[in-house]
């Protein structure tokens, strides 16, 4: 080979990068999806208990309180909390880190040249990790704001407490009137309110992914499971998002 | 009509790639992709200019050989159409062309617009075929299938193995090629044997060899075959059913 053209790169052998992922790629999917339909059902049970607004502080609070002795005395004070908060604490993990690998494989398959006249529809899927990571970011306010009480909190942000009555348990909840002190910033239930947008894209596409990655074929399942998905998404946008306005804008104080 | 191209060239796989503009003055509405280029390649030869390296065979959309990205979607501005089947009047307001050979980290360039597809052969080698003895062929009626099993199964063998489902994925995943194999072969008598066998490899090659599924649905979009998304959610399906049915039917 002369010179000249092995400098014009004739004759050189194509040379393919082998990735060997491992866990397997559909391994990480299931897990997405799995963990991912966890937080989807508990989104909405969570939605479920928040209109108990509606029905005022009394009610509300009382909510609370059946959350934290639930079970009692077979589980301790707020052992039904701490068992959601460690389930969804290991699914987040999972969720995140299954996502953010998926993400950086995906790049590395792809290789220097990304993808270029997507049709629009792919945006839902293309924003997944930016709406993850700002849920992210949401979780740990929502926690500190309205769980632990430090930070973005309220000033008058007051925990739940709890005396012994004889063998009955008396809890003082006072998540009615956190709730209201939060939502009263404007720029705190402004930010909640559009979260419950992204929460819905998240949702939307999610349960579309799950669906494909629980390996659901049949054309009627894949179409109900995706109604019902969008339909889920839509009834959390809707009645968590107005929730943190209608704080605000005094209808609920 | 006028327009302007334009073209990846690089002159091999090591070699640093670049963008050509070439203008053609006169091209005939009626001409196909691969027809404009093969008039541009006419004018460069003519001009003593080496001809742009594009792979092409029959030309009707069967075979799988072209392929490229047009303005960045495989194969052109056209949904599931192959390049071949692309004709310039179908578009008539596109009139500029940015044409790159499909791109992944999966399908190195071999020259120009050729693209080394082995990826895609490992995929099949590793088991999307059928490896039992079928003997000669049966009476009919001796294997029963139903008409809708046979249509279905045939809705997946039509794909043609062109690639353009990995360069749609943003993601340089193979997901619907890969479905497309097993959604095919698990409804056929003759493919059901191997079954577990074949889920198992082939993931795992898909595995070494490209990225995972985001389920942005480009590759069906681009998909010449019109090969449906369902593929994806078969390569998950038939994969975690090899989990749960699988022991006698593991490899020895």
């Amino acid at each position: 080979m002369s010179v000249i053209e092995k400098a014009r790169g004739q004759g050189d052998t194509v040379v393919r990068p082998k990735l060997n992922q491992h866990p397997s790629n559909v391994t990480l999917k299931l897990i997405m999806a799995a963990t991912g339909t966890i937080f989807v059902l508990f989104v909405f049970v969570h939605m479920v208990g928040n209109l108990k607004l509606f029905l005022g502080a009394e009610d509300y609070n009382a909510y609370a309180a059946f959350l934290r002795t639930f079970l009692f005395p077979f589980l301790p004070y707020e052992g039904l909390l701490w068992v959601m908060r460690l389930a969804l604490g290991v699914s987040l993990i999972l969720h995140v880190w299954a996502g953010l690998t998926i993400h950086a494989r995906g790049r590395k398959a792809r290789g220097k040249f990304s993808r270029k006249g997507m049709k629009k529809k792919a945006w839902f899927a293309k924003y997944m990790v930016v709406e993850g990571v700002l849920l992210f970011v949401f979780i740990i306010v929502h926690l500190l704001d309205l769980t632990i009480g430090r930070g973005v909190a309220s000033s008058e942000f007051e925990e739940a407490t709890y005396e012994m009555v004889g063998n009955q348990m008396v809890v003082h909840a006072h998540a009615y009137e956190n709730l209201v002190a939060s939502f009263s910033r404007p720029w705190m239930a402004a930010f909640y309110t559009l979260l419950m947008v992204v929460v819905a894209l998240h949702i939307g596409q999610g349960g579309w992914n799950a669906i494909n990655d629980f390996g659901g074929t049949g054309p009627r399942l894949r179409k109900i499971w995706l109604i019902a998905f969008l339909l889920i998404a839509l009834i959390i946008m809707v009645c968590n998002g107005a929730l943190p306005m209608l704080v605000l804008f005094g209808v609920i104080s | 009509m006028k327009v302007t191209l334009d073209i990846w060239r690089q002159d091999g796989p090591d070699a640093e790639g670049y963008f050509e503009t070439h203008v053609m003055e006169d091209v005939e509405p009626e001409l196909s992709l691969l027809e404009m280029l093969d008039q541009l390649n006419d004018e460069i030869v003519e001009a003593g200019g080496e001809p742009i390296v594009f792979e092409s065979d029959c030309r009707e959309g069967v075979c799988g050989c072209c392929g490229f990205l047009v303005n960045g979607k495989p194969h052109g501005p056209l949904a599931n159409t192959p390049a071949c089947r692309q004709h310039l009047r179908s578009f008539p307001e596109v009139t500029h062309f940015t044409i790159e050979p499909f791109r992944s980290a999966a399908f190195p360039v071999i020259r120009d617009l050729a693209i080394d597809r082995a990826a895609l052969d490992e995929l099949v080698e590793a088991a999307g075929h059928v490896n039992v003895m079928t003997g000669t062929a049966p009476d009919a009626d001796t294997v029963p299938q139903d008409h809708l099993t046979a249509e279905q199964a045939m809705d997946y063998a039509i794909c043609i193995g062109c690639g353009a489902c990995v360069a749609a994925c943003p993601n340089g995943a193979a997901m619907l090629f890969a479905g497309a194999k097993l959604a095919h072969l698990a409804k056929m008598p003759q493919g059901k044997q191997e079954r577990s066998r074949r889920a198992r490899k082939m993931v795992s090659m898909l595995d070494e060899n490209f990225g995972p599924c985001s389920l942005y649905g480009e590759c069906a979009v681009s998909c010449p075959a019109g090969i449906s998304l369902t593929a994806i959610a078969t390569v998950n399906k038939e994969r975690w059913r090899s989990v749960l049915r699988g022991r006698h039917s593991r490899e020895t």
